[in-house]
Protein backbone atom coordinates (compact mmCIF):
# COMPACT_ATOMS: atom_id res chain seq x y z
CA UNK A 1 0.00 0.00 0.00
CA UNK A 2 3.04 2.27 0.18
CA UNK A 3 3.33 1.94 -3.57
CA UNK A 4 1.94 5.32 -4.59
CA UNK A 5 3.42 8.48 -6.09
CA UNK A 6 4.84 10.87 -3.52
CA UNK A 7 5.72 14.55 -3.23
CA UNK A 8 7.78 16.55 -0.76
CA UNK A 9 6.45 19.75 0.78
CA UNK A 10 8.86 21.71 2.97
CA UNK A 11 10.74 18.53 3.81
CA UNK A 12 7.68 16.36 4.54
CA UNK A 13 6.98 13.40 2.23
CA UNK A 14 3.30 13.10 1.37
CA UNK A 15 1.17 11.26 -1.15
CA UNK A 16 1.18 13.08 -4.49
CA UNK A 17 -1.90 15.07 -5.46
CA UNK A 18 -4.80 13.20 -7.04
CA UNK A 19 -5.31 14.08 -10.72
CA UNK A 20 -7.32 17.23 -11.31
CA UNK A 21 -8.59 18.64 -14.58
CA UNK A 22 -6.34 21.28 -16.09
CA UNK A 23 -8.68 24.16 -15.25
CA UNK A 24 -7.58 23.84 -11.61
CA UNK A 25 -4.31 25.30 -10.36
CA UNK A 26 -3.09 22.99 -7.58
CA UNK A 27 -0.89 24.57 -4.89
CA UNK A 28 0.76 23.20 -1.76
CA UNK A 29 0.88 25.91 0.90
CA UNK A 30 -1.66 28.08 2.72
CA UNK A 31 0.28 31.09 1.48
CA UNK A 32 -0.37 30.15 -2.14
CA UNK A 33 -4.15 30.09 -1.68
CA UNK A 34 -6.31 33.12 -2.50
CA UNK A 35 -8.10 33.56 0.81
CA UNK A 36 -9.67 37.02 1.20
CA UNK A 37 -10.58 38.71 4.46
CA UNK A 38 -14.25 39.07 5.40
CA UNK A 39 -17.16 38.40 3.07
CA UNK A 40 -16.33 40.51 0.03
CA UNK A 41 -17.81 39.07 -3.20
CA UNK A 42 -14.54 37.57 -4.40
CA UNK A 43 -13.96 36.15 -0.93
CA UNK A 44 -17.38 34.52 -0.90
CA UNK A 45 -16.66 32.79 -4.18
CA UNK A 46 -13.23 31.71 -3.00
CA UNK A 47 -14.72 30.19 0.17
CA UNK A 48 -17.25 28.20 -1.85
CA UNK A 49 -14.61 27.18 -4.38
CA UNK A 50 -12.20 26.02 -1.65
CA UNK A 51 -14.97 24.15 0.13
CA UNK A 52 -16.06 22.50 -3.12
CA UNK A 53 -12.50 21.36 -3.74
CA UNK A 54 -12.21 20.03 -0.19
CA UNK A 55 -15.41 18.04 -0.63
CA UNK A 56 -14.00 16.63 -3.86
CA UNK A 57 -10.94 15.57 -1.85
CA UNK A 58 -13.14 13.98 0.81
CA UNK A 59 -14.92 12.02 -1.91
CA UNK A 60 -11.57 10.83 -3.26
CA UNK A 61 -10.45 9.76 0.22
CA UNK A 62 -13.64 7.84 1.08
CA UNK A 63 -13.48 6.07 -2.28
CA UNK A 64 -9.78 5.28 -1.91
CA UNK A 65 -10.44 3.75 1.54
CA UNK A 66 -13.22 1.63 0.07
CA UNK A 67 -10.87 0.48 -2.65
CA UNK A 68 -7.80 -0.08 -0.45
CA UNK A 69 -9.45 -2.06 2.36
CA UNK A 70 -11.69 -4.76 0.85
CA UNK A 71 -11.35 -6.86 4.00
CA UNK A 72 -12.87 -4.18 6.26
CA UNK A 73 -16.19 -5.15 7.88
CA UNK A 74 -19.07 -4.79 5.44
CA UNK A 75 -20.92 -2.34 7.69
CA UNK A 76 -17.88 -0.04 7.75
CA UNK A 77 -17.56 -0.27 3.97
CA UNK A 78 -21.22 0.72 3.73
CA UNK A 79 -20.48 3.84 5.80
CA UNK A 80 -17.63 4.76 3.46
CA UNK A 81 -19.85 4.21 0.42
CA UNK A 82 -22.50 6.43 1.96
CA UNK A 83 -19.87 9.05 2.71
CA UNK A 84 -18.79 8.98 -0.93
CA UNK A 85 -22.37 9.76 -1.94
CA UNK A 86 -22.69 12.55 0.62
CA UNK A 87 -19.44 14.20 -0.47
CA UNK A 88 -20.54 13.94 -4.11
CA UNK A 89 -23.74 15.78 -3.29
CA UNK A 90 -21.78 18.40 -1.35
CA UNK A 91 -19.61 19.08 -4.39
CA UNK A 92 -22.73 19.49 -6.54
CA UNK A 93 -24.46 21.80 -4.05
CA UNK A 94 -21.41 24.02 -3.60
CA UNK A 95 -20.77 24.17 -7.35
CA UNK A 96 -24.40 25.14 -7.92
CA UNK A 97 -24.07 27.96 -5.39
CA UNK A 98 -20.69 29.04 -6.75
CA UNK A 99 -22.15 29.40 -10.23
CA UNK A 100 -25.10 31.39 -8.89
CA UNK A 101 -22.61 33.87 -7.48
CA UNK A 102 -20.93 34.14 -10.86
CA UNK A 103 -18.02 31.86 -10.00
CA UNK A 104 -16.50 29.07 -12.00
CA UNK A 105 -14.39 25.94 -11.61
CA UNK A 106 -10.73 26.85 -11.45
CA UNK A 107 -11.34 30.49 -10.53
CA UNK A 108 -9.00 30.14 -7.54
CA UNK A 109 -6.10 27.85 -6.63
CA UNK A 110 -6.88 24.64 -4.74
CA UNK A 111 -4.87 22.37 -2.44
CA UNK A 112 -5.19 18.65 -1.69
CA UNK A 113 -3.62 18.60 1.75
CA UNK A 114 -6.18 16.25 3.34
CA UNK A 115 -5.75 13.70 0.57
CA UNK A 116 -1.98 13.92 0.67
CA UNK A 117 -1.81 13.33 4.42
CA UNK A 118 -4.63 10.80 4.82
CA UNK A 119 -3.79 8.63 1.86
CA UNK A 120 -0.13 8.46 2.94
CA UNK A 121 -1.36 6.29 5.83
CA UNK A 122 -1.60 2.55 5.28
CA UNK A 123 -4.23 1.41 7.75
CA UNK A 124 -7.93 2.17 7.77
CA UNK A 125 -7.84 3.05 11.48
CA UNK A 126 -5.16 5.67 10.81
CA UNK A 127 -7.11 7.15 7.91
CA UNK A 128 -10.35 7.33 9.88
CA UNK A 129 -8.51 9.01 12.75
CA UNK A 130 -7.02 11.67 10.49
CA UNK A 131 -9.68 12.26 7.83
CA UNK A 132 -12.96 11.71 9.64
CA UNK A 133 -12.06 12.24 13.25
CA UNK A 134 -9.72 15.20 12.75
CA UNK A 135 -10.26 16.97 9.41
CA UNK A 136 -14.00 16.41 9.29
CA UNK A 137 -14.35 17.19 12.98
CA UNK A 138 -12.60 20.46 12.17
CA UNK A 139 -15.31 20.98 9.55
CA UNK A 140 -17.92 20.64 12.27
CA UNK A 141 -16.32 23.58 14.05
CA UNK A 142 -16.01 25.65 10.89
CA UNK A 143 -19.52 24.90 9.67
CA UNK A 144 -20.91 25.66 13.10
CA UNK A 145 -20.12 29.35 12.66
CA UNK A 146 -19.93 29.92 8.89
CA UNK A 147 -23.68 29.95 8.20
CA UNK A 148 -24.01 32.90 10.56
CA UNK A 149 -21.48 34.89 8.51
CA UNK A 150 -23.36 34.10 5.29
CA UNK A 151 -26.66 35.18 6.85
CA UNK A 152 -25.05 38.41 8.04
CA UNK A 153 -23.95 38.93 4.44
CA UNK A 154 -27.60 38.44 3.36
CA UNK A 155 -27.19 35.04 1.75
CA UNK A 156 -29.57 32.60 3.45
CA UNK A 157 -29.25 30.11 0.61
CA UNK A 158 -25.52 29.69 1.17
CA UNK A 159 -26.14 29.38 4.92
CA UNK A 160 -28.70 26.63 4.35
CA UNK A 161 -26.34 24.78 2.03
CA UNK A 162 -23.66 24.78 4.70
CA UNK A 163 -26.09 23.70 7.40
CA UNK A 164 -27.17 20.72 5.31
CA UNK A 165 -23.53 19.78 4.75
CA UNK A 166 -22.83 20.09 8.47
CA UNK A 167 -25.67 17.68 9.14
CA UNK A 168 -24.03 15.01 6.95
CA UNK A 169 -20.55 15.61 8.37
CA UNK A 170 -21.74 14.78 11.88
CA UNK A 171 -22.45 11.22 10.77
CA UNK A 172 -19.07 10.95 9.02
CA UNK A 173 -17.32 11.81 12.27
CA UNK A 174 -19.66 9.68 14.37
CA UNK A 175 -19.15 6.50 12.36
CA UNK A 176 -15.40 6.98 12.56
CA UNK A 177 -15.59 7.40 16.32
CA UNK A 178 -17.66 4.24 16.63
CA UNK A 179 -15.55 2.17 14.29
CA UNK A 180 -12.25 3.30 15.73
CA UNK A 181 -13.39 2.02 19.12
CA UNK A 182 -14.35 -1.26 17.53
CA UNK A 183 -11.15 -1.60 15.51
CA UNK A 184 -9.00 -0.90 18.58
CA UNK A 185 -11.06 -3.32 20.66
CA UNK A 186 -10.50 -6.06 18.12
CA UNK A 187 -6.87 -5.19 17.44
CA UNK A 188 -5.23 -3.09 20.16
CA UNK A 189 -2.26 -2.42 17.86
CA UNK A 190 -4.54 -0.16 15.82
CA UNK A 191 -4.21 2.40 18.59
CA UNK A 192 -0.52 2.72 17.83
CA UNK A 193 -1.39 3.33 14.15
CA UNK A 194 -3.70 6.11 15.25
CA UNK A 195 -1.10 7.75 17.49
CA UNK A 196 1.54 7.62 14.76
CA UNK A 197 -0.95 9.01 12.24
CA UNK A 198 -1.76 11.98 14.45
CA UNK A 199 1.95 12.67 14.97
CA UNK A 200 2.44 12.57 11.21
CA UNK A 201 -0.49 14.95 10.75
CA UNK A 202 1.05 17.36 13.25
CA UNK A 203 4.34 17.41 11.33
CA UNK A 204 2.56 17.91 8.01
CA UNK A 205 0.39 20.68 9.46
CA UNK A 206 3.44 22.54 10.68
CA UNK A 207 5.02 22.28 7.25
CA UNK A 208 2.19 23.76 5.20
CA UNK A 209 0.77 26.26 7.67
CA UNK A 210 1.43 29.96 7.49
CA UNK A 211 4.58 31.29 9.14
CA UNK A 212 4.57 34.31 11.41
CA UNK A 213 3.98 37.47 9.35
CA UNK A 214 3.35 35.57 6.13
CA UNK A 215 1.08 37.11 3.49
CA UNK A 216 -0.82 35.02 0.94
CA UNK A 217 -0.86 35.28 -2.85
CA UNK A 218 -3.52 38.03 -2.84
CA UNK A 219 -1.97 40.05 -0.03
CA UNK A 220 -4.05 38.81 2.89
CA UNK A 221 -2.03 38.52 6.12
CA UNK A 222 -2.22 34.92 7.34
CA UNK A 223 -2.71 33.80 10.91
CA UNK A 224 -0.45 31.09 12.28
CA UNK A 225 -2.27 27.99 13.60
CA UNK A 226 -1.83 29.39 17.12
CA UNK A 227 -3.31 32.72 16.08
CA UNK A 228 -6.45 31.31 14.45
CA UNK A 229 -9.66 31.75 16.43
CA UNK A 230 -11.67 28.52 16.20
CA UNK A 231 -15.15 28.19 17.64
CA UNK A 232 -15.44 24.61 18.82
CA UNK A 233 -18.84 23.21 17.86
CA UNK A 234 -19.65 21.53 21.15
CA UNK A 235 -23.16 20.40 20.20
CA UNK A 236 -22.11 18.72 16.97
CA UNK A 237 -19.01 17.18 18.54
CA UNK A 238 -21.28 15.64 21.16
CA UNK A 239 -23.63 14.33 18.48
CA UNK A 240 -20.60 12.90 16.71
CA UNK A 241 -19.87 11.02 19.96
CA UNK A 242 -16.69 12.67 21.09
CA UNK A 243 -16.26 12.22 24.83
CA UNK A 244 -16.55 15.22 27.13
CA UNK A 245 -12.81 14.92 27.78
CA UNK A 246 -12.11 15.08 24.04
CA UNK A 247 -14.32 18.14 23.66
CA UNK A 248 -12.45 19.80 26.54
CA UNK A 249 -9.18 19.04 24.77
CA UNK A 250 -10.50 20.56 21.52
CA UNK A 251 -11.49 23.72 23.36
CA UNK A 252 -8.08 24.00 24.99
CA UNK A 253 -6.37 23.42 21.64
CA UNK A 254 -8.50 26.18 20.12
CA UNK A 255 -7.10 28.50 22.77
CA UNK A 256 -10.47 29.10 24.39
CA UNK A 257 -9.91 27.35 27.70
CA UNK A 258 -9.55 30.63 29.52
CA UNK A 259 -12.97 31.94 28.46
CA UNK A 260 -14.82 28.98 29.94
CA UNK A 261 -16.22 29.36 33.44
CA UNK A 262 -13.74 27.90 35.88
CA UNK A 263 -16.64 26.36 37.77
CA UNK A 264 -17.88 24.43 34.76
CA UNK A 265 -16.74 20.95 35.65
CA UNK A 266 -17.22 19.68 32.12
CA UNK A 267 -14.92 22.17 30.42
CA UNK A 268 -12.63 23.51 33.14
CA UNK B 1 -33.14 -26.81 1.46
CA UNK B 2 -35.24 -27.17 -1.67
CA UNK B 3 -33.58 -26.65 -5.02
CA UNK B 4 -35.83 -23.68 -5.87
CA UNK B 5 -34.77 -21.83 -2.72
CA UNK B 6 -31.14 -22.72 -3.36
CA UNK B 7 -31.44 -21.47 -6.91
CA UNK B 8 -32.88 -18.13 -5.74
CA UNK B 9 -30.09 -17.71 -3.20
CA UNK B 10 -27.47 -18.42 -5.84
CA UNK B 11 -28.97 -15.94 -8.31
CA UNK B 12 -29.13 -13.22 -5.69
CA UNK B 13 -25.63 -14.05 -4.42
CA UNK B 14 -24.38 -13.67 -7.99
CA UNK B 15 -26.09 -10.30 -8.35
CA UNK B 16 -24.49 -9.37 -5.04
CA UNK B 17 -21.03 -10.22 -6.32
CA UNK B 18 -21.62 -7.99 -9.36
CA UNK B 19 -22.82 -5.11 -7.14
CA UNK B 20 -19.79 -5.37 -4.86
CA UNK B 21 -17.41 -5.48 -7.80
CA UNK B 22 -19.06 -2.46 -9.42
CA UNK B 23 -18.95 -0.56 -6.13
CA UNK B 24 -15.23 -1.35 -5.81
CA UNK B 25 -14.59 -0.41 -9.42
CA UNK B 26 -16.20 3.00 -8.98
CA UNK B 27 -14.26 3.46 -5.74
CA UNK B 28 -11.11 2.87 -7.76
CA UNK B 29 -12.22 5.17 -10.56
CA UNK B 30 -13.23 8.14 -8.38
CA UNK B 31 -9.74 9.22 -7.24
CA UNK B 32 -8.26 8.51 -10.67
CA UNK B 33 -10.85 10.53 -12.60
CA UNK B 34 -9.53 14.09 -12.95
CA UNK B 35 -12.75 15.74 -14.11
CA UNK B 36 -15.16 16.88 -11.42
CA UNK B 37 -18.57 16.05 -12.92
CA UNK B 38 -17.80 12.44 -13.91
CA UNK B 39 -16.05 11.93 -10.56
CA UNK B 40 -19.22 13.08 -8.82
CA UNK B 41 -21.38 10.81 -10.99
CA UNK B 42 -19.24 7.81 -10.05
CA UNK B 43 -19.24 8.88 -6.39
CA UNK B 44 -23.03 9.01 -6.28
CA UNK B 45 -23.33 5.54 -7.77
CA UNK B 46 -20.90 3.94 -5.33
CA UNK B 47 -23.67 4.21 -2.76
CA UNK B 48 -26.27 2.75 -5.11
CA UNK B 49 -24.21 -0.37 -5.73
CA UNK B 50 -23.36 -0.65 -2.03
CA UNK B 51 -27.05 -0.60 -1.12
CA UNK B 52 -27.83 -3.19 -3.77
CA UNK B 53 -25.14 -5.47 -2.37
CA UNK B 54 -26.44 -4.93 1.14
CA UNK B 55 -30.07 -5.68 0.32
CA UNK B 56 -29.16 -8.75 -1.70
CA UNK B 57 -26.82 -10.00 1.01
CA UNK B 58 -29.49 -9.75 3.67
CA UNK B 59 -31.95 -11.56 1.46
CA UNK B 60 -29.55 -14.48 0.89
CA UNK B 61 -29.63 -15.08 4.64
CA UNK B 62 -33.43 -15.24 4.53
CA UNK B 63 -33.01 -17.87 1.83
CA UNK B 64 -30.98 -19.99 4.27
CA UNK B 65 -27.61 -19.11 2.79
CA UNK B 66 -24.96 -17.22 4.78
CA UNK B 67 -25.49 -13.50 5.45
CA UNK B 68 -24.02 -11.55 2.51
CA UNK B 69 -23.51 -14.77 0.59
CA UNK B 70 -21.60 -13.86 -2.58
CA UNK B 71 -20.92 -15.93 -5.69
CA UNK B 72 -18.75 -14.74 -8.55
CA UNK B 73 -20.71 -14.83 -11.83
CA UNK B 74 -20.07 -17.14 -14.77
CA UNK B 75 -16.52 -16.91 -16.09
CA UNK B 76 -17.38 -14.93 -19.25
CA UNK B 77 -19.25 -12.32 -17.24
CA UNK B 78 -16.53 -12.22 -14.60
CA UNK B 79 -14.02 -11.52 -17.34
CA UNK B 80 -15.97 -8.36 -18.26
CA UNK B 81 -15.95 -7.25 -14.62
CA UNK B 82 -12.23 -7.89 -14.42
CA UNK B 83 -11.49 -5.88 -17.59
CA UNK B 84 -13.66 -2.90 -16.76
CA UNK B 85 -11.72 -1.40 -13.80
CA UNK B 86 -8.55 -1.02 -15.86
CA UNK B 87 -10.19 1.33 -18.38
CA UNK B 88 -8.30 4.60 -18.07
CA UNK B 89 -10.01 7.42 -19.97
CA UNK B 90 -13.05 9.08 -18.46
CA UNK B 91 -15.11 8.92 -21.65
CA UNK B 92 -14.36 5.21 -22.05
CA UNK B 93 -15.27 4.56 -18.42
CA UNK B 94 -18.64 6.24 -18.85
CA UNK B 95 -19.33 4.50 -22.15
CA UNK B 96 -18.38 1.00 -21.05
CA UNK B 97 -20.23 1.15 -17.75
CA UNK B 98 -23.37 3.04 -18.69
CA UNK B 99 -23.76 1.99 -22.31
CA UNK B 100 -21.84 -1.30 -22.34
CA UNK B 101 -22.62 -3.09 -19.08
CA UNK B 102 -25.53 -1.59 -17.14
CA UNK B 103 -28.31 -1.90 -19.75
CA UNK B 104 -27.63 -5.63 -19.94
CA UNK B 105 -27.54 -5.92 -16.17
CA UNK B 106 -30.88 -4.12 -16.01
CA UNK B 107 -32.26 -6.73 -18.44
CA UNK B 108 -31.01 -9.50 -16.20
CA UNK B 109 -32.78 -8.03 -13.20
CA UNK B 110 -35.86 -7.65 -15.42
CA UNK B 111 -35.62 -11.32 -16.32
CA UNK B 112 -35.52 -12.20 -12.63
CA UNK B 113 -38.75 -10.26 -12.13
CA UNK B 114 -40.42 -11.93 -15.10
CA UNK B 115 -39.57 -15.41 -13.90
CA UNK B 116 -39.93 -15.02 -10.14
CA UNK B 117 -42.95 -16.19 -8.20
CA UNK B 118 -44.48 -12.86 -7.30
CA UNK B 119 -46.00 -14.21 -4.10
CA UNK B 120 -43.61 -16.83 -2.77
CA UNK B 121 -40.49 -14.84 -3.70
CA UNK B 122 -41.99 -11.39 -3.11
CA UNK B 123 -39.23 -10.27 -0.70
CA UNK B 124 -36.66 -10.81 -3.49
CA UNK B 125 -38.99 -9.24 -6.06
CA UNK B 126 -39.30 -6.05 -4.01
CA UNK B 127 -35.52 -5.78 -3.72
CA UNK B 128 -34.96 -6.41 -7.42
CA UNK B 129 -37.66 -3.89 -8.34
CA UNK B 130 -35.90 -1.26 -6.29
CA UNK B 131 -32.54 -2.11 -7.84
CA UNK B 132 -34.05 -1.95 -11.32
CA UNK B 133 -35.48 1.50 -10.61
CA UNK B 134 -32.08 2.63 -9.33
CA UNK B 135 -30.36 1.45 -12.49
CA UNK B 136 -32.87 3.32 -14.64
CA UNK B 137 -32.04 6.48 -12.64
CA UNK B 138 -28.29 5.85 -12.87
CA UNK B 139 -28.54 5.49 -16.64
CA UNK B 140 -30.59 8.69 -16.83
CA UNK B 141 -27.99 10.54 -14.73
CA UNK B 142 -25.18 9.43 -17.00
CA UNK B 143 -27.19 10.51 -20.07
CA UNK B 144 -27.82 13.86 -18.43
CA UNK B 145 -24.11 14.34 -17.85
CA UNK B 146 -23.31 13.48 -21.45
CA UNK B 147 -26.02 15.89 -22.58
CA UNK B 148 -24.52 18.73 -20.56
CA UNK B 149 -20.88 17.86 -21.18
CA UNK B 150 -20.56 16.24 -24.62
CA UNK B 151 -16.77 16.15 -24.30
CA UNK B 152 -17.29 12.98 -22.23
CA UNK B 153 -18.98 11.16 -25.09
CA UNK B 154 -16.80 8.28 -26.18
CA UNK B 155 -15.21 8.88 -29.57
CA UNK B 156 -15.27 5.16 -30.29
CA UNK B 157 -18.84 4.02 -29.64
CA UNK B 158 -18.03 0.62 -31.20
CA UNK B 159 -16.11 -0.20 -28.04
CA UNK B 160 -19.19 0.16 -25.81
CA UNK B 161 -21.34 -1.69 -28.33
CA UNK B 162 -18.86 -4.55 -28.43
CA UNK B 163 -18.76 -4.65 -24.63
CA UNK B 164 -22.57 -4.74 -24.56
CA UNK B 165 -22.56 -7.51 -27.16
CA UNK B 166 -20.20 -9.60 -25.06
CA UNK B 167 -22.39 -8.98 -22.01
CA UNK B 168 -25.46 -10.15 -23.90
CA UNK B 169 -23.63 -13.29 -25.04
CA UNK B 170 -23.46 -14.57 -21.47
CA UNK B 171 -26.54 -16.77 -21.38
CA UNK B 172 -26.44 -17.85 -17.75
CA UNK B 173 -25.18 -15.42 -15.11
CA UNK B 174 -24.87 -17.94 -12.29
CA UNK B 175 -21.62 -19.88 -12.56
CA UNK B 176 -22.00 -23.53 -13.48
CA UNK B 177 -20.05 -24.57 -10.38
CA UNK B 178 -22.00 -22.29 -8.01
CA UNK B 179 -23.31 -25.26 -6.05
CA UNK B 180 -19.82 -26.64 -5.50
CA UNK B 181 -18.47 -23.27 -4.43
CA UNK B 182 -21.38 -22.88 -2.10
CA UNK B 183 -20.46 -26.14 -0.40
CA UNK B 184 -16.97 -24.79 0.19
CA UNK B 185 -18.13 -21.35 1.37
Amino acid sequence: MDDFPKKTVRGVTLRADPPRESVFQVVQLDAEMHEYPGMVAQGQRERLHRHMSNEMGSLDIAAQCLSDFPQAPWELRLELARQAWDESRHVLALYRKLRKLGGRKGEFPIANFEWSVTCSLNTLAARLAVQNRTFEAGQLDLLGSLPRHWREAGDDEAAETLEAILNDEVQHVRFANRWLKELVRKEPGALLDVVRALQFLDIANQAISARDGEINAVGTPLATPQGKAIEVNIECRREAEFSEEEIRAAIRKAGMGSILPATDQRYA
Amino acid sequence: MTSIVRSRAERLATFRSISVQLMEMLARWVPTTPEMEPKVLFGRHIWDFAQHADMLGRRTFELRAPLHFTLAPAADYQLLLTELPSVASTADRIALLYQGLLPGLANRYGHYLQTADAILDEPSVRIVERISADIVRMLAQSSELLGELPQFRCANSDQAREFGRREAMVAELVAADAGDRRMRA
